[in-house]
């Protein structure tokens, strides 16, 4: 438990209102978006990176290890307090310190909600394009310990495209900037990217204080079609046509049967009964070439199988296209109480085969899955439905996961495509890399922490790494 | 005595694998001839030899196609030159996933040929691409003139092997476009300078050939103006794949027909903005309209707009400007800036120049860069070292006030003994150092070039 002496000392610096420290207050932060929970024993909320500075100092000294906390709306237990300790929440640094419309950039405080970011660029005829699902609630730093990646990647890349600099607070509390974090920031620095490196680095290197983002210009025309298909198979084969012909569109986006109905319960977007699956294909750029290549992807939509293709320009018939993909998530309490989000990712190609075999899993475990997938990337997100007062269910869930995460690497893929590995997926990093692979990838984490305070018992497999941290929870981690 | 390092290595290397001496100058770095060069055809024989090298304490300067090996300081020795060009095979093309994994030593010339049946392409423009390797352009992070829609190699790279300093092969990445699994060491490896480990192994993400491609070229009559021009199509909905701006004497060197005429037309001190445009057929047209209309309401004296192969052969001229052995300058400085302080960068250099030495300028503002070269003739006879040495320093100051940086990339060999080439250490260069020691333990991977003396 934390001493009296550090709640004062971490009240001297932020004030007493944005130290929370009594259990019952705690339970709050004990969760994310994924299955695993976990207490930690003090939260701060600073409001500048001096504050910051002066925390970090402090749990250095102390030996309490510290978890960097957005909005918590990570699918991997990323913002989990898994060894106790100090969690800071960057609720309060929600501040956009400035917009550059010549330059294109933008620098934002790490709490910055990702969708108050867009909306901002957008009155300057701007646009910060990645755009994860969970957009209105999730933040800047959390997107940036993540690597997010959301619908719109597909034509624009993931956060690690996006960001041109960072100041960051080490694990002592020391700031330093990686990358050009200025108000006018450049674009290529000598010496290794360390900014690069730090994107996806989970909140395991440090703490991201001020981020300096590209903004993109809008687009002149958005036109988004949405096909029909009478099954999934025939959808993929779909996305393997669009792409196959040289299309890569702005998104392109698939859901299921399953989905379909969950979305029917709750609102009639006129799917059919028989519809199969949904496909979601934006196309974005000049007039002329929304028009050419928007009719090319309407042909691939009908000569694949599509029995019903619709679509839309202006900004209201797009959302309402949008609405059935956007409204997955929320429509799915229709069908279970609980569901557990996969990631997986394969090569384009075998998105019919992945999906074949997530199916087959789901059969397995007696379980129904709903599919959700970012098709145009190879990125499937299984929804695995369950009630969590069944006895056993959650583990049948866990376990059904990681076999969807085996099939996806057994197919040339990955464990994760945009939700990273956190607790979650970090017993199956050995489907993927060899201990040398993950010693090499160790090495960088000693190099920025040395100590390994910062969000201590992600990434690696328990036991791979010499773990030094001296302070230790009472409350558990369980998935 | 200690056997020689030559006679080393051929009792492990296969036969044929060691160059003969009178080869060796082909391998010397910055004047430094390497004690031994071996060609290393496999991954195999790389780490075996980086393995010897960590434990015998010799040097290894992976080599490709040499073409960037003047990047970096001077080294102090060059232990073994090791060339990977015969790692050249294409391991695995899905034309469908947009995805290619090759070996290191592969040209990038060889393989866009390779790519190109297929209907892809890799977005990268590096100069001299039939001899750049793609290890070498990943390891230097090189990049052409369509920088500011491409971006840099390590952009397109999804996953890599490589070699570290202790003779091991690790991996990271993987071959799908979208992938959080593990740190992103593409990273870090991109832009290492070879520092961190040797690569052998690429998996890119690629991007279809775009149906049609164009260029229009439009002269002004200042350097200021077409600058100013062309910075202002990137920030459009339609806006160019890459926007260079030549002053007179770059344009004189990059022997465009068409454009010497413009420019001769437009007269002395004047510039060449060339856009370059892409997409589907209607797209490019009114890209190609759009443009011309723009530049000229933007100051542009005449506008000239090439087609497709034209446009190829534009593009490759000026990737290749600087660095093909009839264009070469003898000195070249790329100064990094905001975009919208290019303009106020490129004449803020041009008067950092001492007297008699006006450097020749390719401003990219779209991406925020500015190029100077010194070409030789006419003014070499009396320039000297010190007036040089006065020159970089003043443009070193044009840089960090902008919040840039300026990296001589080209350089005689009697100044470059004087300066760092990188222009100082970066912030994070602890972090750099603890990498580096991590990495290559024994310090024997390309050692003494980097920033920071790494």
């Amino acid at each position: 438990m934390p001493t009296e002496q550090f709640i004062q000392q971490l009240k001297a610096i932020v004030g007493e209102a944005h130290v929370v420290s009594h259990p019952e207050d705690l339970v709050v932060f004990e969760y994310d978006g994924s299955v695993a929970k976990a207490m930690p024993e003090t939260v701060v909320l600073p409001e500048s990176t001096e504050q910051v500075r002066q925390v970090l100092g402090l749990a250095y000294e102390e030996g309490v290890s510290v978890v960097g906390r957005g909005s918590g709306t990570g699918l991997s237990g990323g913002a989990i307090a898994a060894t106790g300790g100090l969690q800071i929440a960057f609720t309060r640094m929600n501040r956009i310190l400035g917009l550059d419309r010549e330059n294109r950039t933008a620098m934002v405080e790490p709490g910055v909600i990702n969708l108050d970011l867009d909306n901002y660029a957008r009155k300057s005829g701007l646009r910060y394009a990645p755009d994860p699902s969970s957009q209105r609630a999730c933040t800047m730093g959390g997107n940036v310990a993540e690597n997010a990646g959301g619908p719109h990647c597909l034509a624009y890349g993931t956060t690690t495209n996006h960001v041109l600099g960072l100041e960051v607070a080490l694990e002592d509390g020391s700031i330093i900037n990686l990358g050009s974090p200025s108000e006018q920031p450049v674009n290529a620095t000598s010496g290794y990217d360390l900014r690069g490196v730090f994107l996806g680095s989970e909140g395991t290197f440090g703490v991201a204080t001020r981020i300096v983002v590209r903004l993109l210009p809008l687009p002149e025309r958005v036109k988004t079609f949405l096909g029909i298909f009478p099954d999934v198979e025939s959808a993929c084969t779909s996305v393997s046509a669009i792409i196959g012909h040289g299309i890569v569109p702005a998104a392109l986006e698939l859901i299921d049967s399953v989905v379909i109905k969950a979305v029917q319960n709750v609102t009639d977007l006129g799917y059919p009964d028989n519809a199969g699956a949904v496909l979601l294909v934006e196309v974005e750029g000049l007039e002329e070439e929304v028009e050419e290549i928007g009719a090319q992807v309407e042909a691939a939509l009908w000569e694949t199988g599509a029995f019903q293709v619709r679509a839309a320009e202006s900004a209201q018939e797009r959302v309402a296209l949008w609405a059935g993909r956007k409204g997955a998530l929320g429509a799915l309490g229709s069908l279970a109480p609980n569901y557990y989000l996969a990631d997986g990712v394969v090569p384009r190609t075998q998105l019919a085969a992945a999906h074949r075999q997530v199916a087959h899993i789901s059969q397995e475990y007696k379980l129904t899955v709903a599919n959700v997938s970012h098709a145009g990337d190879g990125n499937l997100h299984p929804c695995l439905l369950f009630n969590e007062r069944e006895p056993g269910a959650l583990q049948r869930v866990a376990e059904a996961g990681a076999e969807v995460m085996k099939a996806c690497v057994d197919l040339g893929g990955a464990l994760t495509g945009e939700h990273g590995v956190g607790l979650e997926k970090k017993e199956q990093m050995p489907l993927v890399f060899s201990d040398d692979d993950l010693k090499a990838m160790l090495r960088v984490r000693e190099a920025f922490a040395p100590l390994n305070r910062l969000n201590p018992e992600k990434v690696f497999p328990g036991g791979f790494a010499y773990q030094p941290t001296a302070h230790r929870a009472g409350a558990g981690m369980f998935i | 005595m200690t056997p020689s390092l030559p006679s080393q290595l051929a009792k492990f290397l296969p036969i044929g694998s060691l160059i003969p001496p009178p080869g060796l100058e082909d391998y010397a770095v910055d004047g430094v001839m390497p004690q031994a060069a071996a060609l290393a055809y496999n991954r195999e024989d790389t780490a075996e030899v980086v393995r010897w090298a960590a434990a015998q304490g010799v040097s290894v300067f992976p080599r490709g196609g040499g073409t960037q090996v003047a990047l970096g300081n001077v080294p102090a020795e060059v232990g073994l030159a090791l060339d990977v060009r015969g790692q050249d095979r294409l391991l695995d093309y899905q034309p469908d996933d947009l995805t290619v994994t090759v070996e290191g030593g592969i040209s990038l010339g060889q393989l866009q040929r390779e790519l190109a049946p297929g209907g892809k392409f890799l977005p990268l423009e590096a100069p001299l691409a039939e001899t750049s390797t793609v290890g070498g352009i990943l390891a230097a992070n090189t990049t052409g003139p369509l920088r500011f829609s491409h971006g840099q190699p390590r952009d397109w790279l999804i996953g890599i092997s490589v070699v570290g300093g202790d003779g091991v092969e690790t991996r990271a990445g993987g071959k799908v476009v979208k992938n959080v699994t593990g740190y992103d060491l593409n990273k870090l490896y991109a832009g290492s300078l070879g520092t961190l480990g040797i690569i052998v192994e690429a998996t890119f993400k690629l991007a279809p050939i775009p149906a049609e491609m164009a260029t229009v070229l439009a002269s002004f009559s200042s350097l200021q103006e077409g600058i100013v021009a062309g910075g202002g199509l990137t920030g459009t909905a339609f806006a160019p794949n890459g926007v260079q701006v030549l002053d007179g004497q770059a344009a004189h060197r990059l022997q465009l027909e068409e454009g010497q005429e413009i420019l001769r037309q437009a007269g002395a001190g004047s510039a060449l903005a060339i856009a370059f445009l892409a997409g589907s057929p209607r797209g490019v047209k009114r890209r190609v309209d759009e443009t011309a209309r723009l530049l000229g309401q933007w100051g542009a004296l005449d506008v000239t707009v090439f087609q497709e192969s034209e446009s190829q052969s534009v593009l490759e001229s000026l990737a290749d400007l600087s660095w093909s052995d009839e264009t070469k300058p003898y000195l070249s400085i790329r100064v990094t800036a905001p975009p919208s302080a290019v303009a106020a960068v490129a004449a803020q250099c041009l008067e950092a120049s001492s007297p008699g030495m006006a450097p020749g300028v390719i401003a990219d503002p779209g991406y925020g860069m500015v190029q100077l070269f010194w070409w030789a003739e006419p003014v070499s006879e009396w320039v000297d070292d010190s007036l040089i040495l006065e020159t970089l320093l003043r443009v070193r100051r044009v840089a960090r006030k902008a919040g840039g940086q300026a990296v001589v990339e080209q350089c005689p060999l009697s100044l470059k003994k004087q300066i760092d080439v990188w222009g100082g250490q970066p912030e994070a260069i602890e972090i750099m150092r603890r990498l580096k020691r991590k990495f290559d333990p024994a310090g024997i991977l390309n050692p003494g070039r980097f920033v920071g003396g790494i």
